[in-house]
């Protein structure tokens, strides 16, 4: 949009032009009402939840609705701080994060750079491409089980026939579990990465990747010296969304290795979804939450710092 | 710029970007090709190995589907998602105007929050959520689902209903106010029918995000409120494993959330980054 160009007068209303004020709204401001309800309505589904968490935290439950609770003070903390399977579960979610998220941001940047080179068809395969994104994560869990099956699997098929993995349950095996639940989470969020590195591309200014061209540099020092760096924000952003979703979704790993074989791919998140609604130890499952929340409050700090360092907002 | 006809080291390059074009296309595509194949097939049709292309396509599965009752969880599924996007839409726009045109001592803080709410882990979410729901009686009830889907569709809403009204230039909200209009007034009359591609890239990410739920849907619903994905995953167990109609159900939910995904195409890398990129 093109701002007019704006004479004295003009000028003068912009300063001056006020919206009219109710009294009757009384000392908050009509912006601070509009954003009211959205305060109230989070207060109840996530801040009293959240107290409630820590108060659950404090109590140990009977998986029988009609027992009563009972108060074990910091009995739940001191046995997740002990307790070593927790320990293992985060340092499972560590591999899975670590390998997905490098992963992703990797195959990402490259498929991207892939498709701006790409001389016919660019719109067409880059819609192609951002299709596993709207798959259901439960659904990319049962399709990727169906397409590993043991016996039946296209994909165990594929593999047979050029001689890998022959004697192995890909998803029954802790020594490939973990690899295939990371490709089946990189298949379905490369494209996220994709399409937002392919629009940092875009709003590249052309003259600077002329100019080295000019300069004599090869393509390869190119990419590694400007757009890279240019591109940092961008990449970082998908960084971040990547970061919290790979801790916020679990529905593809329940339908496929539930944590298994051997805990080999049970992160944390997994493991407070047993402990809840399995064995139903909902104080334990709280302890194990709120400390996962920690971590997210952590990154979502970073998110907004960032965020308002690159769009001059939120209020920063 | 030589043309490629003419110089055979860029004639080169050309098929290798080709080449791997086509590698990715069939590694994202394929999974989905093998969805919407193995949907047609008969349950014998489908474990043949080696895997065969061609076949006498059969809608068997989708009948049995309809037959077993999927219309009740297609309704739950859409009452559900179209409750968030409502509450989501209409709380996120004002809210969303609000926090980019008033000025608040804790806006960011308040944003940070908002956001906060989004992103923290759904098996965190769902124990006090549980726990809360289990005592008010709102477990195995569809308006129960709806507010479990608020605590990440509404911080969606008012995070891109934010980005979007920073981008309506405020003189023209001006005018209004000139003409002894309140903000509400130019807030619905001057800023929001100028978001309005925004607000339905808006209800549509929020749609998208609760019709695709799984976890929260599984823990909170269960028999007639469940929703299209929990019964989905259930049908893997009801009568061993019947993958030709898993694959049915899977194209029915995916398919409409491809052509809605496809059709904001153009706002999707805003929403999904949450309006940090344009």
């Amino acid at each position: 949009m093109s701002t007019p160009v704006q004479t004295p007068t003009q000028q003068l209303q912009v300063v001056t032009a006020q919206p009219k004020r109710i009294p009757i709204l009384g000392r908050l401001s009509p912006e601070g009402w509009m954003v009211l309800p959205t305060v109230l309505v989070l207060l109840a589904v996530s801040i009293y939840p959240f107290l409630y968490m820590i108060r659950m935290s404090f109590f140990e439950y009977s998986p029988l609705p009609q027992v009563p609770s009972k108060f074990v003070g910091l009995g739940n903390w001191v046995q997740m701080l002990q307790d070593q399977a927790i320990w293992a579960s985060w340092l499972t979610t560590a591999w899975y994060f670590g390998a997905a998220l490098t992963l992703q941001l990797v195959l990402g940047v490259a498929i991207a750079l892939l498709i701006e080179h790409t001389p016919y068809f660019r719109d067409a395969l880059a819609t192609i491409l951002l299709s596993p994104m709207f798959v259901a994560p439960v659904l990319v869990g049962l399709l990727w089980r169906f397409l590993l099956h043991d016996s039946y699997g296209v994909y165990t098929y594929f593999l047979h026939e050029i001689g890998l993995l022959n004697n192995v349950s890909i998803l029954g095996d802790p020594r490939t579990a973990m690899p295939a639940v990371v490709l089946m989470d990189t298949w379905e969020w490369t494209p996220l990465v994709v399409i937002v590195v392919l629009s940092g591309l875009r709003a590249l200014p052309h003259d600077v990747l002329e100019a080295s061209v000019v300069d004599g540099s090869s393509y390869w020092q190119q990419v590694r010296y400007i757009t890279l760096p240019m591109l940092r924000p961008v990449i970082l952003v998908a960084a971040l969304i990547r970061s919290m979703d790979l801790l916020r979704y679990i529905d593809h790993l329940m339908v496929t290795t539930a944590g298994g074989p051997a805990d080999s791919t049970k992160i944390i998140g997994i493991r407070i979804f047993e402990e809840a609604f399995r064995f139903f130890r909902l104080g334990y499952a709280s302890a194990l939450g709120l400390a996962m929340i920690v971590v997210t409050i952590f990154l979502g700090r970073l998110f907004v710092n960032v965020l308002g360092e690159e769009q001059g907002a939120p209020g920063a | 710029m030589p043309s490629i006809r003419r110089n055979p080291k860029r004639l080169l390059t050309t098929a290798i970007i080709l080449a791997l074009d086509l590698i990715v296309l069939a590694w994202f595509a394929f999974p989905l090709l093998w969805m919407f194949l193995s949907a047609l097939k008969t349950q014998a049709g489908m474990f043949t190995m080696p895997p065969r292309w061609i076949f006498e396509p059969t809608l068997a599965n989708f009948q049995i589907l309809l037959d077993r009752g999927a219309l009740l969880y297609f309704r739950n599924s859409l009452v559900a998602s179209l409750g968030a996007v409502v509450v989501a839409t209409t709380l996120g726009s004002l809210a969303g105007y609000g926090l980019a045109r008033g000025r608040f001592r804790h806006t960011k803080d308040i944003s940070w929050w908002i956001i906060t709410t989004r992103m923290a882990p759904i098996p965190a979410v769902l124990v006090p959520l549980y726990g809360i729901f289990r005592g008010v009686g709102l477990l195995n009830t569809l308006p129960g689902l709806i507010v479990a889907f608020t605590t990440f569709s509404l911080p969606l809403a008012v995070w891109l209903m934010m980005s979007f009204f920073r981008d309506v230039p405020k003189e023209l909200e001006e005018a209004v106010w000139v003409d002894g209009g309140t903000v509400f007034q130019s807030f619905w009359n001057v800023a929001l029918p100028l978001v309005t591609p925004g607000l339905i890239a808006t209800a549509t990410l929020s749609f998208i995000f609760a019709w695709n739920d799984y976890l929260f849907a599984t823990v909170l619903t269960s028999g007639p409120t469940q929703t299209l994905p929990v019964v989905t995953a259930s049908l893997q167990t009801m009568h061993g494993v019947v993958w030709g109609q898993v694959m049915s159900m899977g194209t029915l939910i995916f398919v409409p959330v491809l052509l809605l995904g496809v059709a904001i195409r153009k706002y999707l890398v805003r929403g999904l980054t949450l309006g940090a990129i344009k």
